[in-house]
């Protein structure tokens, strides 16, 4: 019987002359670690604004429900689509829009696949979502996609709006990977490091933004 | 993709008579330079990090196939799809007849470099599947039908006036505008209908985990993403060398990546697939297929030297050090992987004799080697190209050189290490090379070394041997002492 490509190319590797695995130095310490809370937050500020990200920091609920109706207002916003997952369902975001003559869709109000995708494409001003973590090191965003968190809301609208309570600040990409990645069992199907807006400088360098996905992110820090 | 490395030398000298191309790559590798150079100084220690890269893939290379079969399990345990693919034809058509099975009119692609190796998107189309290149830079320079310029601006050589014709002409861009946002703009328009209806994507892998069987991508744009969450098949692609022992590792790689890449601290986005989409998703691949990609790579694996190669992470910063690529811009190197590191990789994966000028074309400075996350020795591999080369090794596909070049060197070997056929020599030749000496240069010769003196010189032989000096030193030494002693 002719042998399998897999069999094949894994015996060829494994027949080739082997090299002892050399012993590591030391992982390198990353300085974020011994930094304090409030010292993470303004970190995570300052980097995610370097990268043209907007940064708001509210105290409640209350005032993040006020702060979008702000950015609703400043934005123009009709229509948005938003996630369901544990920050933004409390959040009441329908009640919310009643009341800013904004139109809020959820990806499961659509009976189907295309036609949520046609929304999330065609008619999202702007997409609202939680976020599992606030990466410090780099003003970076932790999202997991999964049954409330569509992956296109983040994606396809201009803008994006993340909702983060404050306490989800992290310093470094591994405290947010330890906890994705927790249950080996039940992996979430996609994680998603995200660091500013959408950006390109393919054209003679000139870097913009806006390239696929949201020209603008706005993160509101809750707490 | 087509190979071109034969034309090197041809296509470099059409390179360097473009005065504007060479203006702009020095101004571009000196910007890109000092970026990476800012954002690696946010390590703590930059080249700690750096060894720890290069540590991590040598473990990876070192431990390959185990991890590979790590790997696998996990992602199938996992729910994806794993195929193996021998080489090019096996991974194209098995990615040709998924679209066939499915019905895929087009497909949207993410920047990969082992799909451009494998020739995917010319098999597609022969087929009748349309493939859509969507990083912005791979967008044009697949309108343009041209190969990429470099790894991660494949059409940065590109003037904006000719991207607004392009634009024009391909992508109905009704209002000409300079301005690159603007063009940009009509590309996500035009490109933004596609990822909407899409049914396919197709994507590179930059690291695989074997720990878990997640793949990693990292980008800046969303294209990649797109291609990720919109259709309902996710095929992607990696060369075999991509895997690495776990989580933390690949963190610290994509860190590495971004810094020495595009001198960010972390890129845009950074995707990390698991499973396919749960069934209470409502976006995301129903189907994740990952295509493994032997082509050559389990070959080079059997020579522990040449496969240090393989610990390439394809972030470039080589590219942009390297004195050669400063000049001479990435077509020159003729395929997918350009710079020092299309130096280390090309000819390990297309032979020794089609590649014969990329592992010369080197000062052997050791720049790229200074600069690689990966620990790569780019001149110690250029030499033992060189090398194989002579030897003419059959499982590099060398060709010895030719019989001539061969001939003179046996004969070189003999006589120079014969001293009185040496000095005899020397002394015979001397007359005869000093007469074509220019001001105390030797800048041209006729005959069969004519070609050596294109790029080099040599100073004029000087009058007298080391040898005959120190004679001469001596003895006057020898008479000056007998003079004091009489004294």
């Amino acid at each position: 019987m002719k042998q399998s490509a897999r069999d094949e190319i894994l015996s060829k590797l494994k027949s080739a002359p082997r090299e002892a695995v050399a012993s590591r130095p030391d992982r390198p310490v990353l300085k974020e670690l011994s930094l304090t809370r409030d010292e993470l937050i303004e970190m995570f500020s300052k980097n995610l604004v370097q990268e043209t990200g907007v940064v708001h920091r509210v105290k409640d609920r209350e005032q993040a429900l006020e702060k979008l109706s702000q950015i609703a207002q400043e934005e123009r916003l009709k229509k948005v689509m938003i996630a369901t997952d544990d920050v933004v369902a409390p959040l009441n975001l329908v009640d919310w829009g009643k009341k800013n003559n904004v139109e809020v869709m959820t990806p499961q109000d659509f009976g189907n696949r295309d036609s949520y995708i046609d929304a999330v494409f065609e008619e999202a001003d702007a997409g609202i979502t939680g976020a599992d973590f606030a990466v410090a090191e780099s003003g970076t965003l932790g999202l997991v996609h999964r049954r409330d968190r569509a992956r296109l809301v983040s994606l396809s609208p201009i803008l994006h709006i993340a909702v983060v309570p404050v306490e989800r600040i992290v310093a470094i990409y591994e405290q947010a990977i330890e906890k994705v990645f927790r249950e080996k069992e039940n992996l979430a199907s996609q994680f998603c490091f995200v660091t500013g807006p959408s950006m390109t400088g393919d054209i003679r360098g000139v870097q913009f933004k806006g390239m696929h996905g949201p020209r603008k992110v706005v993160a509101i820090l809750v707490g | 993709m087509e190979i071109k490395t034969e034309q090197f030398s041809e296509v470099a000298k059409k390179a360097l008579e473009s005065a504007q191309s060479y203006a702009f790559l020095k101004l571009r590798a000196n910007f890109v330079h000092k970026r990476r150079e800012t954002a690696l100084s946010t390590f703590p220690d930059a080249a700690a990090a750096q060894t720890y890269g290069a540590a991590i893939r040598r473990e990876a290379i070192a431990r390959l196939p185990e991890l590979l079969e790590e790997f696998e399990k996990n992602a199938l345990a996992n729910g994806a799809r794993v195929f193996w693919a021998r080489n090019a034809k096996e991974a194209n058509e098995y990615i040709v007849q998924l679209a066939k099975e499915r019905g895929i009119e087009y497909v949207t692609k993410g920047k990969s470099m082992v799909t451009e190796e494998l020739g995917l998107n010319e098999a597609l189309e022969k087929n009748g599947v349309k493939a859509w290149e969507t990083d912005l830079g791979e967008f044009i320079i697949q309108l343009l039908h041209l190969p990429p310029f470099h790894i991660v601006g494949p059409a940065i050589n590109i003037s904006v006036e000719k991207v607004r014709d392009l634009f024009i002409e391909k992508i109905n861009l009704k209002e000409p505008t300079l301005d690159p946002a603007q063009l940009g703009y009509a590309a996500r328009l035009f490109l933004r209908d596609k990822f909407h209806r899409v049914r396919m994507g197709i994507t590179g892998v930059n690291i695989a985990v074997a720990e878990t069987g997640t793949l990693i991508n990292v980008e800046n744009e969303g294209n990649i993403r797109f291609s990720k969450s919109s259709p309902r098949t996710q095929v992607s692609v990696m060369s075999l060398e991509k895997v690495v022992p776990n989580l933390e590792d690949a963190l610290h790689l994509v860190r590495l990546l971004c810094r020495n890449c595009t001198g960010q601290k972390l890129s845009v986005y950074v995707s990390m697939d698991n499973t396919p989409k749960k069934d209470d998703e409502m976006d995301g691949p129903e189907e994740l297929i990952v295509v493994i990609v032997d082509n050559g790579r389990s070959k080079i694996y059997q020579d522990k030297i040449a496969r240090e190669a393989m610990r390439c992470i394809r972030c470039g910063a080589c590219l942009s050090s390297c004195p050669v690529y400063r000049e001479i811009g990435g077509y020159a190197y003729g395929w997918a992987y350009s710079g020092p590191m299309g130096q280390v990789l090309n000819p390990l994966l297309l032979g020794l004799e089609r590649t014969q000028d990329l592992y010369r074309a080197t000062t052997l400075c050791g720049a790229c080697k200074g600069v690689c996350p990966a620990g790569i020795d780019h001149p110690g591999l250029f030499l033992q190209y060189r090398a194989k080369d002579v030897l003419g090794e059959k499982t590099f596909r060398a060709r010895k050189r030719p019989g001539m070049e061969r001939s003179f060197f046996r004969l070189w070997t003999w006589a120079v290490t014969r001293p009185w056929l040496w000095n005899w020599g020397v002394r015979t030749v001397r007359p005869f090379i000093n007469k074509e000496v220019h001001e105390g240069v030797l800048r041209k010769v006729q005959g069969p070394f004519e070609g050596w003196f294109r790029s080099r010189d040599l100073p004029a032989m000087a009058e007298k041997t080391f040898h005959d000096r120190w004679r001469e030193t001596q003895e006057s030494q020898g008479r000056t002492q007998e003079a004091g002693g009489a004294k």
